[in-house]
């Protein structure tokens, strides 16, 4: 569904400290060097299933249009693949842009187009923090709680394909305490946190 | 050789053979991976650092220094693994904020990375440390006749920051492997697309639309299969290789193994060993060409 | 010294200084100083009565002497040093004598840099008087100089045979020069030759290159000099030594008449560097048809008798007996008064892509090198003038695409823009559908550039052609079998394209031509941060160098097009013909020299030199001094005091330093040194913008702040200064770590005295930043305030060092 909208752009749609917060981000910092060449746009892998491309998250960066950015598609379609960013010409990280649009996103209570982004982001890493390795079977339970039958049935096909092939850990791991693994974790998330 | 290896979730879970066939391999190319004891999940590309990029360099980092003190450079098998833990390790040595936040974070825990420890792909280990002749060297049964499609993916080859051991555009390493292997390497156009893998779960359609590709055209250019050096990929391309089938309605039927597997089959080792009979898209037809070859080794 | 007698005088400048000077209270205070005979005010100065009461005075006071304090210097400088020389008739129509060398004046700058910036009349009076008597102290210490005139040799060095050098000899030996054009490859001719045809006008490239190529070989004012390259340049400005190195041809020129039946014989086959390696020739080969000199050429590397003692079957059948295999390489030294760098651009290539970008080879997603169907612009126009064919299957193409910016427009690496691509690709598609009308020409840019005369009309008429223009940077060119897909967003209308194509013509990034790095480090030029040579000043004088005498044309300088490599051409003669015209060149005597019996030979000021300036003799040092530019950075450096420079002796500075500290109020006092040119004429454009700033800033004019030394700074602080600053020009040939380095010692120094490193600042300016240099004095002074003064225990202490030294 697109979120384009048809009307003008207003001064008062920018947001002016968007770029500054944008330079924050690890890989950020360079974001004013894009030429708008189209480059990242023409290599996208993922470009087909984008509201806007590569290219014109940017130009909107640009012009402050938070709300815009923060609540296309294209951020979370982007798959890190690297291909635009071994080719932009200025060496943009855009990948690390695109993420640090996700976190904007989600701790800015921004709607995802895809509900399940945001969510999937959270319990992975609630998941990690419980085990310290990702447990498959728990995080499509959690992810997919609410989802149609349809959803599960076709999960549910695909699990028993790898169940029996023993591709599926049902047991989750336990890492050993005296590595402090879990303080690490609560430590670095309360530090994002502020 | 020893190394201090970083398995990566994938590994113990939906990716077993890969480790399995890559234990059965390393015996004949003087590798040791050392398991690091008690590492962590990686973070997974971007689905912790999304959510919190300082946990997820923490996360990497407990494992850096974790290996730090084993005194050995660290080996994934996992392309997404190589990614997210070099990702982290760049950002501790250029970004003096990240580092002294992850620091105050992982040194309660009694660890410190002062850096200087690589992170490197198993990959870059056979094209470099072993080199293709020792390999060449090593084949009891050269796979004379296979057409293999070397699907390389994206981050072993693309990504800034890297340890890149290959061409970005038109990597080779994998080509080399299979040609010394005896094997023929077929040339097609999708080496190096993304597959979509940090998708797969939230983009379901989105991710099948971009795997399919390199099936489809390694397919086109007469592949008898494919094979990859990443989990994430190989579960796209093989355990989804079904649905994908019959979203597109396309018949694919394509192998897709792992390159330790490859490797453990042209060193003459049991398709068991390299845990082949855990492949979801059968590898008979495999069998069923290099059947000359293989009876011959059998008797 | 005889006993100075000055005249000083103070201009009112109609009110622009009297309105906040007391010139009167001025003249009366400066009148009482030792050595003053007279001291005037008058209205203007500059006018001719105020020249004439300057000549009057002269004779009929017997002054020795001259200070005119007025605006800056750099306005009438050589005003008042013509009104002192006193040359030609006055308004009675008698003839004015000389009245004195024109160095025995000095000037004040009390308009641009205190009347026009400082609101407190009181403090604007007391800093002119400051200012002025730092002039009648320094002034003492004049000594009379003549310009030297030196003999130069009106022979003229052309380096690089392109269209660039070629029109530069041409315009030179027009004039009446002797040229050495000087070419490295067999012919002249460069990229020019290699051209099919040239925007907008679609004008034969070689048809209008090879007449100049053929009048240059025939004209008796030029000697080309081929297979040659320049190894080393020594001399000075006027007087240059210019040694080239000419690489054997193994043909002999005069016998060999080009017919061509020894490569016919030739066993050995090689890619052809004209044709851009699509095609093959032998490796005796002639470069091109036109090639001149036109004489056959053996390349060595791939000859079977250089390489394995067998073959020599071109000698058997060569008819003008012309092959010599035993031709030896040749040294030549040529005496020429003016050097011109014409070296031009190469394009990019794969392996110069991973040296520049790290490793990164950003012909690789273009498929180039995979597919024969994917070439660059070059190659293209060879295709043109091949009959233009699908290196693969030498079929006609019909879709093609123009790739523009491959390597261009980085954020490092190459930067800059080639200037020439989007001409270049526009023009490809017009003559594209003139061989082919059914052609389908696709050109993917990112900018299109048509900025000259003619250009936007010839993008226009490819328009009206139907050539698609799509906006996006390509990412990809894959080989898909016979043809190739390209992939690319066109930002327009933001969707992505794939197409297919039958062939893709890439626009390479230009580069500085091999060898341009050696060449100019034996001319003593700079490169710019482009990698290409670097003019003297981007706008007014963009094809002069740093260096006296070498001078820059074409490709040379950076990318652009025929008709901006010729006019720049015709600058070049013309800077050239000026430079050599009178036979002779005007020195100023404002240059360094040795004080022999000091010297102890130990080469310190060689290394400090920016025009090599300073050689070793036996037994000491000496100064060129028409390579010496006057800018003082070896004086200080000299540890036995044996370097000294005319019309900036220590002893005038040193007595100015005196002059302008040692009185005034108990405000604080800061002498600033500001470089005599940028830094200078910074402080003059605040002056003229009126801003005001701080009257406890005093501004002492240096040849560069490398001529102030440590001994200059204690001196200043020995007589009153509280604080120094100095301002270096950001174009002198002093850069900005050097003045660090040079300021970082001298504050070193100063704890040994008891005096705070603090008490020192420098930076470097460009010339519009005079709001820069003004803040640095407010903050600098604010500073000093709060420091407070020295006090005069600490000052005579200094003073006692100073003295003990001698």
């Amino acid at each position: 569904m697109k979120t384009h909208s048809s009307h003008n752009i207003t001064a008062q749609m920018t947001d002016p400290s968007f770029i500054e917060e944008i330079k924050k981000i690890p890989g950020g910092e360079k974001i004013l060097d894009c030429i708008q060449c189209g480059i990242c746009a023409g290599s996208c892998h993922a470009r087909f299933a984008m509201d806007y491309s590569p290219m014109q998250i940017l130009k909107m960066a640009h012009l402050g249009l938070k709300q815009e950015v923060l609540s296309s598609s294209t951020i979370w379609i982007c798959a890190s693949c690297y291909t635009c960013a071994s080719r932009c010409p200025r060496g943009l990280n855009i990948p690390a842009i695109m993420s640090g649009f996700k976190n904007m996103a989600m701790k800015n209570n921004v709607q995802a187009p895809i509900a399940l982004k945001p969510k999937f982001h959270k319990t992975f890493t609630e998941i990690i923090g419980k085990y310290g390795r990702m447990h498959e079977p728990e995080l499509q339970m959690r992810l997919l709680k609410k989802t149609s039958p349809g959803e599960l049935l076709h999960n549910a096909s695909l699990g028993l394909r790898m169940l029996r092939k023993g591709k599926l850990k049902l047991q989750p791991s336990k890492l050993d305490s005296s590595t402090h693994f879990s303080e690490i974790y609560k430590k670095a998330s309360s530090e994002e946190a502020k | 050789m020893k190394y201090a290896y970083f398995p990566g979730c994938s590994i113990h879970a939906s990716a077993k053979e890969y480790a399995m066939a890559a234990k059965a391999v390393n015996k004949y190319l003087d590798v040791e991976l050392v398991e690091i004891p008690d590492w962590n999940c990686c973070g997974a590309i971007d689905a912790v650092y999304a959510y919190n990029p300082l946990l997820s360099v923490s996360l990497a980092a407990r494992n850096l220094a974790l290996a730090q003190n084993m005194k050995m450079d660290i080996v994934t098998l996992c392309s997404a693994c190589f990614f997210t833990l070099s990702r982290a390790n760049n950002l501790m040595r250029e970004n003096a904020d990240m580092k002294s936040r992850v620091d105050r974070a992982i040194n309660d825990a009694g660890l410190k990375y002062e850096g200087g420890i690589k992170v490197r792909h198993y990959m870059d280990i056979l094209a470099n440390d072993v080199g293709f002749e020792k390999i060449r060297q090593q084949v009891k049964m050269p796979l004379k006749g296979l057409k293999v499609a070397p699907y390389y993916g994206c981050l072993i080859v693309r990504p800034t920051g890297i340890q890149r051991f290959d061409d970005p555009e038109h990597p080779t390493s994998m080509d080399n492997v299979i040609k010394a292997l005896g094997a023929e390497a077929v040339n097609y156009p999708d080496k190096t697309s993304c597959c979509g893998a940090s998708l797969v779960i939230t983009d379901e359609e989105v991710m099948m639309e971009m795997t399919k590709h390199p099936l489809l055209t390694a397919k086109e250019a007469q592949a008898d299969c494919i094979v990859t050096p990443c989990p994430m990929c190989h579960f796209n391309l093989e355990a989804k290789q079904k649905d994908i089938e019959s979203h597109f309605d396309i018949e694919l039927g394509l192998p897709v193994l792992y390159i330790t597997q490859l490797i453990g089959l042209a060193f003459g080792l049991p398709p068991k060993e390299l845990g082949l009979h855990r492949n979801i898209v059968s590898p008979n037809k495999i069998f069923e060409k290099l059947k000359g070859q293989m009876t011959q080794k059998a008797s | 010294m005889k006993e100075p007698k000055i005249g000083v005088y103070v201009c009112h400048c109609g009110g622009n200084i009297s309105d906040t000077v007391d010139v009167a209270k001025v003249r009366e205070n400066i009148s009482k100083l030792k050595g003053v005979e007279i001291a005037q005010t008058y209205e203007y100065m500059c006018s001719k009565p105020g020249q004439d009461m300057i000549q009057r005075d002269i004779k009929e006071h017997g002054l020795n002497r001259a200070v005119v304090a007025s605006c800056s210097p750099r306005m009438h400088l050589d005003t008042f040093r013509g009104a002192v020389k006193g040359a030609g008739i006055d308004f009675r129509g008698a003839e004015k004598k000389a009245a004195l060398n024109p160095y025995l004046l000095e000037m004040a700058n009390i308009r641009e840099q205190c009347s026009w910036v400082h609101d407190n009349k009181e403090a604007a009076t007391e800093k002119a008087t400051a200012l002025i008597r730092g002039a009648v102290e320094r002034v003492k210490y004049n000594e009379p100089l003549e310009p030297k005139t030196m003999p130069v040799n009106r022979d003229v060095a052309v380096i690089g045979g392109g269209i660039a050098g070629i029109l530069a000899s041409i315009e030179l030996a027009d004039k009446g020069y002797k040229v050495y054009l000087i070419e490295r490859n067999p012919s002249i001719g460069g990229h020019m030759a290699q051209l099919s045809k040239t925007f907008p006008t679609l004008d034969c490239s070689a048809c209008i290159l090879t007449p100049k190529m053929v009048y240059v070989s025939q004209h008796p004012g030029i000697e080309i000099i081929d297979m040659a390259e320049p190894i080393a340049i020594n001399g000075s400005p006027g007087n240059y030594e210019l040694t080239v190195r000419i690489r054997p041809r193994y043909v002999d020129k005069e016998k060999c008449i080009s017919c061509g039946e020894c490569a016919k014989v030739c066993p050995v086959k090689k890619w052809s560097r004209h044709e851009e390696d699509l095609v093959q020739e032998k490796c005796i080969y002639l470069p091109f048809k036109q090639a001149v000199p036109n004489a056959y050429v053996i390349d060595k590397d791939l000859c079977l008798w250089f390489n394995k003692g067998v073959c020599r079957v071109c000698e058997k059948f060569c008819k003008g007996k012309a092959i010599i295999f035993d031709q030896k390489e040749e040294t030549r030294r040529l005496n020429v008064g003016a050097i011109i760098s014409c070296t031009g651009y190469q394009q990019l290539t794969p392996d110069l892509s991973k040296e520049i970008f790290d490793g990164w080879n950003v012909f690789s997603q273009y498929g180039f090198g995979l597919h024969p169907d994917v070439v660059t612009n070059l190659q293209f126009e060879r295709l043109m003038l091949q009959g233009l064919h699908r290196p693969s299957n030498g079929k006609p193409p019909k879709k093609v695409a123009f790739v523009l910016c491959v390597g261009s427009r980085m954020d490092k690496g190459i930067q800059y823009c080639c200037k020439i691509g989007c001409m270049n690709a526009i023009k490809h598609t017009l003559l594209l559908l003139k061989a082919f009308p059914d052609a389908d020409p696709w050109v993917f840019y990112t900018d299109i550039r048509a900025h000259g005369k003619g250009y936007e009309e010839f993008y226009s008429k490819a328009r009206d052609h139907n050539v698609k223009f799509i906006r996006g940077r390509v990412a990809e060119v894959v080989p898909n079998g016979d043809n190739l897909i390209l992939r690319a967003e066109d930002t327009v209308l933001s969707r992505q394209i794939e197409e297919t194509f039958d062939m893709v013509v890439l626009s390479p990034a230009l580069l500085p031509n091999v060898g341009t790095g050696e060449i100019s480090k034996m001319m003593g030029v700079d490169l710019g941060p482009d990698g290409f040579f670097l003019e003297r000043h981007h706008k007014l004088r963009p094809v002069d160098t740093k260096m006296e005498g070498m001078y820059l044309a074409g490709c040379a300088l950076g990318p652009k097009d025929i008709r901006e490599t010729t006019v720049e051409t015709m600058a070049t003669a013309s800077k050239v013909a000026t430079f050599l015209g009178k036979g002779e060149i005007s020195v100023s005597p404002e240059k360094a020299y040795i004080i022999s019996e000091k010297c102890n030979a130990c080469g310190e000021c060689i290394k400090y030199c920016p025009t090599k300036a300073i050689e070793s003799i036996s037994k000491g040092v000496h100064i060129n001094s028409i390579s010496c530019t006057g800018c003082g950075i070896c004086v200080p450096r000299c540890p036995t005091d044996a370097i000294d420079l005319k019309q900036s002796t220590d002893a005038q500075l040193m007595a100015q330093i005196q002059g302008t500290s040692e009185d005034g109020s108990d405000r604080p006092r800061i002498i600033a040194f500001l470089e005599k040119t940028t830094a200078y004429g910074s402080a003059d454009l605040a002056g003229q913008t009126r801003i005001s700033y701080t009257p406890n800033v005093k501004i002492i004019s240096v040849p560069s702040t490398g001529r102030v030394g440590l001994k200059h700074v204690l001196h200043a602080f020995a007589n009153g200064a509280d604080g120094i600053i100095l301002i270096e020009g950001d174009d002198s040939p002093f850069q900005e770590d050097q003045v660090r380095e040079h300021v970082n010692n001298i504050k070193k120094e100063l704890s040994k005295f008891g005096v705070e490193s603090l008490r020192v600042v420098s930076t470097t300016t460009t010339l519009p930043q005079y709001d820069k240099v003004v803040n640095l004095f407010q903050t600098f002074d604010d500073r000093v305030t709060k420091m407070g003064r020295i006090s005069p225990e600490k000052r005579q202490k200094i003073a006692n060092a100073l003295a003990g030294d001698k």
